[in-house]
C-alpha cells in the first residue's frame, strides 16, 4: 500500500506538465474575475453557433438584417411584425424593437455576434502569423535583421490603432489587383538562397543575411530598372469588411512580433536549446520543437486581450461611417444609425433608447468577457507572475 | 555618458524614425491610383481641373523612388495636398482646428493623471482587498468600453434627459460673441484661457460647461493603464529595501507611501505616456465626432467616412502623419525627462 502511494507521488513528480496543468485550473477556479469571463465568453460563443436557430435568417444573405417596412422612425421594443416573409421565416415579434429604416435590432445583434467573432479570430490569425514569421526571425537570429524588423514594428507602433486602420481601409481598393508572380517571385528569392546556403554549409544568421540580399537585390533591379512590370496578376473583389479586416492585421501584427521576438531573445540562451544546437538540430527544428511551445503563454495573453480591442476598433471603424455597409449585422454599424438619433432627436432621445443601448451593451460585455479572461490568463499563465 | 551627450543621441535617433513614419504613410498613399494621389499635391481647388498636369508634374506615374522625392520635398516645405471638406490647404487646416484638440487633451490629460495615480497607489497599498478589486475591476471596464458608446450615454443622460452639459464646444451666444461682436481677441486658441485673458469669465465657464462629457469619455476610456502601470510599479517599489528601512526608522505611514514609493514608482508610469499619447489621439478622434467638436479628429474621421462620400485622401493622410511625428517627439520628450530623473538609463 505504502509503496504504491509512493509510486503515485513519483509519477506525479514525473510529470511537471500535468502538475502545471492542475495549479493553472485551481488558479483560474479560485479567480472570480476569470470566471465571469470565461462564462461571457462561452455564452457568446453558443449565440454564435446557435446564431441560425436563436435568430433565423428571412432573406438569402443572412448577414443582412432584415427589415421590416422602410419607415425612419425606430418602434419600440415588443411592436408585432407586419412583413409577410419575415412572419413566414417564424419572427412574429420585434423583442428589441427595430432601428431607423426598420432594421430589425435583435437580428441585428444575434448575427452581429458571429461578425464580432469573425473579425477578432481572423485579425489575430493573420497577425500572428505576420507576428510569428517577423518575431521568430528577429528573436532567434538577433543581429541586424532583428535591428531592421525591430525599426519597422516600432514606425508602425508609432501611429495609433484607429487612425492607421482609417487610413488604410480608405486606400485599400475595392478591386484589388494583387501580383502573386512578384509574390512568388519574392519568396523564391529568399528561399533559394537560404537553400544554397545550406548545401554550402553557412550556419546561422549569414545565411538569412544572403537570402535578404539577394531578395533586395531583386526588388532593386525589378522597381528601379525593369519599372516593376506585372508578372501574374490576379483580381480580388474585397468588400468593405474585407477592408476592415486587412487593414486591422497591418495594424496589429507588430505587438506579436514584438512578444514573439522577446520571447525567443529570452528562451534562445536556455539550457536545452543550446543542448539542441550541439546535438545539431537544424534552426527550424529548434524554432518550432524547443522555442515555440515555450513561448505559448505570452502569446495566448496577447491573444486574448487584442480580441477585445480587435473588435472595439472595428466597432469604432463602423460608427466612423469606413466600417460595414448600412444593414449589415454588425454592432458598430447599428450604433451608427443611433447617432443619427441622438443628434436629431435632441428634445426626447431616450424614446429610442433602445437604438443605441442594446448593440452598445452587446459591445461592451464581448470586449468585457475577453479582456477578463486576458487578464486572468496574464497572472495564470504567466510565468513570471503566476507563482506570486 | 552625460545626460548632454545622451539628448543629442537621443534627437539624432529622431530624424530616421520620422523618416521612417514618412516612408509608411508613403507607402498607404502608393495604394491610390495616381488620381486619387494627385490631391496630396496641390494647393488650391483651381488645380484639379487639370489632373493630368498635376500627374505630370509630380512624376505619379513613375517609379516608387522618383514618387518618393517628389512628395517628401513637398511634405518639407509644409505642402500636405488639398482637404476639400475643410476647403483649404491640410497644414493650415490642421492648425486651425488643432486649438481645439489642443485644449480637450489640455484637460483631461491632469484628471486621467491624477485620478490614474491615485486610484493606482491606493489599489497597490490595499492589495486584494476590496478597495484593490473595485478598482481593477473599474479599470477593466474602462478598458472595455466603446468610446463612441460612453459618449452617445453620456450625451443621453446628462444632456438630452437632465440638460446639464450640453454637447459640441460653445453655446450660441459665446460663438457669436467670438465670431461676430468684433471685441473678441485670440491669444492662445484655447478658448478657456482666451475668456479669461479678455476679462469674459463666462465664456470660460461656458466651454468648460460643454467640456465635461468628452473630458469623462476620454478619462474613463484612457485611466485604466495608468492605474494598472501605476499599481504594479507601486507594488515593485514597495517590495524594496529602502521602503523596510523607511519603516525601521519610524517614519509615519504617509510619509514612506508619498516620499519613499510614490516618488520612485512614479518613473515607470512616465515610459506609459507614449501608448497615453496614441489613446488620446484614438480618444479625440472619436470622442470629438460623437460631441461635435470642431477639431482635428472630427476633421480626420468625417474625410475617411461619411456614407457615400469622396473620401478626403490629403486630410486623413495629413492627420495620420501627424498623430506619426506626435507620438515620436512625446516618446523623445519622455526618453530625455527620464534620463534626467533616471541617471541609470544614460548608462546604458
Amino acid at each position: 500500500m505504502n509503496i504504491r502511494h509512493r509510486l503515485e507521488e513519483l509519477k506525479a513528480e514525473m510529470s511537471p506538465a500535468k502538475k502545471e496543468l492542475e495549479f493553472t485550473l485551481k488558479r483560474i477556479r479560485k479567480s472570480p474575475l476569470s470566471i465571469v469571463g470565461a462564462v461571457i465568453v462561452l455564452f457568446y460563443v453558443v449565440i454564435a453557433v446557435f446564431a441560425p436557430i436563436i435568430a433565423p435568417p428571412v432573406t438569402s444573405d443572412p448577414y443582412r438584417i432584415w427589415r421590416d417596412g422602410f419607415s425612419l422612425i425606430p418602434k419600440p421594443l415588443g411592436t408585432p411584425v407586419e412583413d409577410p416573409i419575415a412572419r413566414k421565416a417564424g419572427w412574429t415579434v420585434h423583442y428589441f424593437g427595430t432601428a431607423e429604416g426598420q432594421f430589425d435590432i435583435f437580428y441585428g445583434c444575434i448575427w452581429g455576434t458571429i461578425t464580432a467573432f469573425r473579425v477578432g479570430i481572423l485579425v489575430v490569425g493573420i497577425s500572428l502569423l505576420i507576428g510569428l514569421l517577423l518575431g521568430c526571425v528577429a528573436g532567434y537570429y538577433g543581429g541586424i535583421v532583428d535591428e531592421l524588423l525591430m525599426r519597422f514594428t516600432d514606425i508602425v507602433l508609432a501611429f495609433p490603432d484607429l487612425i492607421l486602420a482609417m487610413a488604410l481601409v480608405i486606400a485599400l481598393p475595392a478591386v484589388a489587383l494583387i501580383d502573386i508572380g512578384l509574390f512568388w517571385a519574392v519568396v523564391l528569392c529568399l528561399i533559394l538562397p537560404i537553400i544554397a546556403g545550406r548545401t554550402l554549409k553557412l550556419r546561422g544568421s549569414s545565411n538569412l543575411m544572403l537570402g535578404i540580399i539577394c531578395l533586395l537585390t531583386f526588388l532593386a533591379i525589378d522597381i528601379w530598372i525593369l519599372g516593376s512590370p506585372p508578372i501574374w496578376i490576379i483580381t480580388m473583389k474585397l468588400s468593405q469588411l474585407d477592408k476592415v479586416l486587412i487593414a486591422l492585421a497591418l495594424v496589429y501584427w507588430p505587438s506579436y512580433a514584438r512578444v514573439i521576438r522577446s520571447e525567443f531573445l529570452r528562451l534562445k540562451q536556455e539550457d536545452y536549446v543550446e543542448a539542441a544546437k550541439a546535438v545539431g538540430c537544424s534552426d527550424f527544428r529548434i524554432i518550432t520543437r524547443q522555442i515555440l511551445p515555450n513561448a505559448i503563454y505570452p502569446i495566448i495573453i496577447m491573444a486574448s486581450l487584442n480580441m477585445g480591442s480587435i473588435v472595439l476598433t472595428a466597432a469604432a471603424l463602423s460608427f466612423l461611417g469606413i466600417g460595414s455597409p448600412i444593414g449589415y449585422a454588425d454592432w458598430g454599424q447599428m450604433i451608427s444609425f443611433a447617432r443619427n438619433w441622438i443628434w436629431a432627436g435632441f428634445q426626447n432621445p431616450w424614446q429610442y433608447w433602445y437604438t443605441f443601448t442594446i448593440p452598445g451593451l452587446f459591445i461592451f460585455t464581448f470586449v468585457l468577457g475577453w479582456n477578463l479572461l486576458g487578464d486572468a490568463f496574464r497572472d495564470i499563465l504567466d510565468p513570471t507572475l503566476r507563482r506570486k | 555618458m552625460g545626460l548632454r551627450e545622451y539628448v543629442i543621441r537621443r534627437v539624432l535617433l529622431v530624424i530616421p524614425t520620422l523618416l521612417g513614419v514618412a516612408m509608411l504613410i508613403f507607402a498607404v498613399s502608393q495604394l491610390f491610383t495616381p488620381e486619387q494621389r494627385a490631391t496630396l499635391y496641390i494647393t488650391n481647388e483651381k488645380q484639379m481641373q487639370n489632373i493630368e498636369a498635376v500627374i505630370r508634374l509630380y512624376h505619379l506615374n513613375e517609379s516608387v523612388f522618383v514618387q518618393f522625392i517628389d512628395w517628401i520635398s513637398q511634405v518639407l516645405q509644409g505642402n500636405l495636398g488639398y482637404s476639400h471638406t475643410a476647403k483649404s490647404p491640410v497644414l493650415l487646416a490642421l492648425l486651425r482646428k488643432l486649438p481645439a484638440t489642443i485644449e480637450l487633451v489640455v484637460w483631461s490629460i491632469p484628471l486621467i493623471l491624477l485620478v490614474g495615480i491615485y486610484v493606482g497607489t491606493q489599489s497597490a497599498i490595499h492589495r486584494d482587498k476590496p478597495v484593490d478589486h473595485a478598482s481593477r475591476t473599474v479599470a477593466i471596464i474602462g478598458w472595455s468600453l466603446p468610446s463612441f458608446w460612453l459618449g452617445i450615454m453620456l450625451i443621453a443622460i446628462f444632456f438630452a434627459a437632465l440638460g446639464w452639459f450640453p454637447p459640441e464646444r460653445m453655446s450660441t451666444a459665446t460663438a457669436n460673441y467670438i465670431y461676430l461682436s468684433g471685441e473678441w481677441r485670440s491669444y492662445t486658441g484655447l478658448l478657456t484661457i482666451d475668456g479669461l485673458l479678455n476679462g469674459q469669465l463666462w465664456i470660460t465657464l461656458d466651454v468648460l460647461r460643454h467640456m465635461v462629457l468628452p473630458t469623462i469619455t476620454l478619462t474613463t476610456i484612457n485611466v485604466a493603464l495608468i492605474i494598472r502601470v501605476m499599481r504594479s510599479s507601486m507594488l515593485e517599489a514597495l517590495g524594496k529595501g529602502y521602503i523596510v528601512t523607511a519603516r525601521a526608522k519610524g517614519l509615519s505611514h504617509s510619509e514612506v507611501i508619498n516620499h519613499h514609493a510614490r516618488r520612485n514608482a512614479l518613473i515607470p508610469t512616465m515610459t506609459v505616456s507614449g501608448l497615453l499619447t496614441a489613446g488620446m489621439l484614438t480618444g479625440v478622434t472619436i470622442t470629438e465626432t460623437v460631441f461635435n467638436i470642431d477639431g482635428v479628429g472630427r476633421w480626420a474621421a468625417l474625410a475617411a467616412g461619411g456614407a457615400g462620400a469622396v473620401p478626403d485622401i490629403p486630410a486623413v493622410l495629413g492627420f495620420a502623419l501627424f498623430t506619426g511625428i506626435v507620438y515620436v517627439f512625446t516618446n523623445l520628450i519622455v526618453d530625455i525627462l527620464y534620463a534626467y530623473v533616471d541617471p541609470r538609463i544614460r548608462l546604458e
